[in-house]
């Protein structure tokens, strides 16, 4: 099990947890800003952030991807880390994020 | 770092007890306007019009009002409650004394009950004004900002209405005010309906649009513009009515106070314009509706104060006021606030533990579409109908209007109760 095909996993996984006001992915959203997984110790790291730090919904995704990560053959643990460094932009939704947006 | 907002809401229970009563209320005062419909006609100080009035405001519009602060405050603010407990004390006050004095109000008994439960009315709001103002306080930064700007200075306007509210009371009971009653009746109604529903809508609105259609970069001039000429309008109005009359100044503190709701008007524009979401949900445009109502409602009030009326139209113009500002811009944006309050919070606590393991709805999925576009309808016909009902003096179409709202109230309690009992 390569370091590659995991954390290809994980960001597949991520595609399933959603952001609960918009139903938009976490992924598409552009709310994850990288992932890396241990082969030693088989923890993954998701590095994410919300659109605004007051987010009333922050807890529950990062719940969420704690929970579904957590699911991912390889991974013994996961260590979800939150910053606002750089701030989120809506620059950072993907195509697929906006058609679901409307636009 | 998982320095989380979430954690610092407080407990579902507290926020749940207010938003029932609120939602409850809604649906009483709804009845109440449709008992009175027939006779909503003269001058605003009768029994029929305060009791409703203060029905709605105490029953329905304040409740949801604090219900939500209890909620959003700190996750705004990023701080906890300072004390949950001095929250349900509140509350028990706030039943107390709201139950006693509506009573009192709705039949103009003006004997010592209704001073007493004044009183209990006003040590119920300012102990949720210093609750909330202290929970906010804790976080500097953020004070600093323009939402904390906001929501200190609708708190200092709300524990001034209600010190008046209890004075006035007291008035009624042992005349002893040196100003006429009903001038100093203006300064309450202006610090309560403006002081706080306009500035904690605006304030928190401008927050919750931003997250709610995903806009970024809107501009914060007229924000500030719309906190410091409201400010300044409500400080000359109530002034002027206290102490006054000077002159032009009220008209100058309504002109003030109509710059401030430009700027308001201004910035949710601004914010509409910059959204990611494109799909405006039945909340954004109750918001939208409330911004239209509030600028109606300050243009019908400089009409009120400058033109040369008819005694008799001149009463209707003030109704027309009353319903503008209170179903209209308080109503509209607290109906709308709860299209996403209520889903969020039952999809919270049922649904969110569920996330990651398996597919859940959204939070806006819980509520039915039809039912939402119903109430909005209603709503929104029925303030019309009863506007025109009012300025033409027309009984039957003053009850058509609050048959309509009537029904609006009704379904969004259904439609609300629904969504509180669904489950994974």
């Amino acid at each position: 099990m390569t370091p590659e095909l995991v954390t290809q996993e994980i960001q597949s996984a991520l595609h399933e947890v959603f952001d609960p006001e918009t139903g938009v992915n976490l992924v598409d959203l552009g709310l994850i800003y990288g992932v890396g997984w241990e082969a030693e110790s088989g923890e993954a790291e998701v590095r994410m952030t919300f659109t605004t730090p007051a987010c009333p919904a922050g807890e529950v995704m990062t719940d969420g991807v704690e929970r579904r990560v957590a699911l991912v053959p390889g991974v013994r643990s996961v260590r979800v880390e939150v910053g606002f460094e750089p701030r989120w932009t809506p620059d950072r939704i993907t195509e697929e994020g906006r058609r679901a947006l409307g636009w | 770092m998982k320095a989380l907002a979430t954690q610092y809401a407080p407990s579902f229970r507290l926020v749940r007890a207010h938003l029932g009563l609120g939602i409850a209320g809604s649906v009483a005062v709804a009845a109440a306007l449709l008992a009175v419909a027939w006779s909503f006609d003269g001058h605003h100080f009768q029994a029929r019009f305060l009791g409703v009035v203060h029905l709605a405001v105490l029953g329905w519009l304040l409740p949801i009002s604090f219900g939500a602060m209890l909620q959003l405050l700190p996750v705004l603010f990023e701080r906890p409650l300072a004390s949950e407990r001095a929250a349900w004390a509140a509350f028990a006050l706030f039943l107390a004394g709201a139950g006693g004095f509506i009573g009192h109000l709705s039949v103009l008994k003006t004997g010592p009950g209704l001073a007493i439960t004044a009183g209990v009315l006003a040590a119920a709001v300012w102990a949720y004004a210093v609750t909330l103002a202290r929970s906010a306080l804790q976080n500097r930064r953020k004070v600093r900002s323009l939402t904390g700007g906001f929501v200190l200075s609708a708190l200092g306007w709300l524990a001034f209405a209600a010190t008046l509210g209890f004075l006035l009371a007291l008035n009624l009971w042992h005349p002893y005010l040196t100003v006429n009653h009903l001038v100093a009746l203006r300064a309450h109604a202006t610090s309560a309906g403006l002081g706080f529903f306009g500035l904690l809508i605006m304030g928190v609105g401008f927050e919750l649009l931003e997250m709610f259609l995903l806009s970024h970069g809107a501009p914060v001039r007229a924000g500030w513009v719309a906190l410091l000429a409201t400010n300044v309008g409500l400080v000359v109005l109530c002034a002027d009515a206290l102490w006054g009359p000077w002159g032009p100044a009220a008209s100058l503190g309504a002109g003030a106070a109509g710059v401030g709701a430009l700027g308001f008007a201004w910035r949710v524009r601004e914010i509409f314009k910059r959204r990611i979401k494109k799909h405006l949900d039945a909340s954004a445009w109750m918001t939208a509706a409330s911004a239209l109502c509030l600028v109606l409602a300050v243009a019908t009030g400089l009409v009120v104060l400058n033109a040369d009326l008819e005694p008799q139209v001149h009463e209707r113009v003030v109704l027309a006021f009353g319903v503008l500002a209170i179903p209209g811009f308080m109503g509209f944006v607290v109906v709308g606030q709860l299209f996403k309050i209520v889903p969020f919070l039952v999809w919270m606590h049922r649904f969110s533990g569920l996330v990651g393991l398996r597919p859940v709805p959204a939070a806006s999925d819980l509520l039915d579409v039809r039912a939402r576009a119903a109430q909005g309808v209603l709503l929104g016909a029925g303030l019309g109908v009863l506007l025109v009902g009012v300025l033409g003096g027309w009984p039957a179409v003053r009850f058509a209007g609050a048959l309509l709202f009537f029904g609006a109230m009704v379904l969004g309690a259904l439609h609300l109760w629904r969504i509180s009992e669904r489950r994974p």
